[in-house]
């Protein structure tokens, strides 16, 4: 394990310097868009949160922290605060392959189509869309966190923003709960899942859905998704765990131990393979962790995507 | 070990008054996907008994916790361990901030 104060200094510090987790330059980071048709104006900002566009330096990192982790290295990561954080993070970025980085782009392509297929109307603003600071809030930097968010939260409402999409669970838990508590700004907000409306089709498979602690058990939405997907005919295994019962991924854990998050992802994996579906994940933290332990996991927004 | 009696109306600022709720029943420990050690039961008796030396001394574990929810959604007394745990790791980061 790593010195848990080590770790929150320097993601506190790249978040409050860069407004990243990771100290990477945004333009780096959120090109997704780039290639999409998305209005400037509409009833709705699709906020991602960047956690999708996060995930494959997620990975990066976890992999490299993984070979120090409890070795005699592993008390120097408390120099790594003094590296200036846009230096320590364009070079994580140098790390992690570009088709990665394109992969991880394919979940927030596949939700604009399926909102489109379902008539929201919707807008994106890249300026507007922000990294949530949700870490640095279960990490138990609550300073760090509300100064964040107060910022994010300042700008979303000088822009006159009142209804929110939100596509992973750690962005949608931070707007939702937490933003009113620590901002003062409350802001109505809807998982995307929530908006679809799908046209049936009968796609006859049966999947297994790993559901999300904040989506599972904090926000308790599980059904939402099991509704979308059996319209298109899409069965969902039972599991014990599951819904508000769910198991956690062990995704939380993977900064300060990424050991410890890799036993908890074993079991989890059990679990999801026990029914012998195909695994669907709804969050990049669980979906990157869960492929870290071979799982094969494919994005709800994919599945749903290929059988409309 | 020096007991501090204020220790549990210090903690209200962080995760509210609800670890004087437990009953020590084990339900969370037996949840907890971490099997470590009486996690989080021990901790919260350390806040109920105001051992915050203890807690101080032990704070690494805290961020073992995956602040997955489990133990809150099943504690039958409703103490919320899981937002506990969070009050702690803020209560040590603050803690440490300040020395």
């Amino acid at each position: 394990m790593f010195n848990p104060t080590d770790i929150i200094d320097i993601l506190a510090n790249n978040v409050k310097k860069t407004r990243g987790p990771f100290g990477i330059p945004k333009f780096i980071t959120n090109r997704w868009w780039k290639t999409e048709e998305i209005p400037e104006k509409g009833e709705y900002l699709l906020f991602t949160g960047l956690m999708y566009q996060l995930a494959p330096f997620i990975e990066t990192s976890t992999r490299h922290l993984e070979r120090f982790e409890d070795t005699r290295w592993a008390d120097e990561i408390r120099f790594a605060r003094f590296v200036p954080p846009r230096l320590s993070g364009t070079g994580l970025a140098a790390m992690t392959p570009i088709f990665k980085q394109k992969q991880a782009q394919k979940a927030l392509k596949d939700i604009t189509r399926l909102l489109k297929t379902s008539g929201t109307d919707f807008f994106y603003r890249p300026q507007l869309d922000e990294y949530s600071g949700i870490l640095l809030y279960d990490m138990g930097d609550r300073q760090g966190f509300a100064d964040h968010a107060r910022y994010v939260a300042e700008n979303l409402t000088k822009a006159g923003v009142k209804k929110i999409i939100t596509v992973d669970p750690h962005t949608t838990y931070a707007l939702k709960v937490l933003y009113p508590e620590y901002t003062g700004e409350t802001f109505e907000v809807i998982p995307y899942f929530e908006l679809l409306a799908l046209e049936s089709k009968t796609a006859d498979l049966e999947v297994t859905l790993h559901d999300p602690c904040f989506f599972g058990r904090y926000l308790e939405v599980s059904d939402v998704p099991r509704a979308v997907l059996s319209n298109l005919g899409i069965r969902t295994s039972n599991l014990r765990n599951d819904q508000v019962f769910t198991s956690c991924c062990g995704g939380p854990a993977e900064s300060v131990s990424p050991a410890l998050s890799r036993s908890i992802m074993e079991e989890r994996k059990k679990e999801l393979e026990t029914p012998g579906h195909p695994i669907v994940a709804m969050c990049p933290v669980c979906a990157g962790n869960l492929k870290r332990s071979g799982a094969q996991v494919e994005d709800l927004s994919a599945v749903l995507a290929r059988h409309v | 070990m020096i007991l501090d009696t204020d220790f549990a109306d210090e903690m209200k600022q962080y995760s509210g008054d609800t670890a004087l709720e437990c009953f020590n029943c084990g339900t969370c420990a037996a949840l907890c996907p971490l099997f470590h050690d009486n996690f989080p039961r021990r901790m919260i008796r350390y806040v109920q008994v105001g051992a915050k030396e203890r807690i101080l001394e032990n704070a690494n574990e805290l961020w073992r916790c995956l602040h997955c929810g489990l133990c809150t959604h099943t504690c039958p007394r409703e103490a919320d361990p899981g937002e506990i745990i969070l009050g702690l790791k803020q209560m040590v980061v603050e803690t440490r901030r300040r020395s």
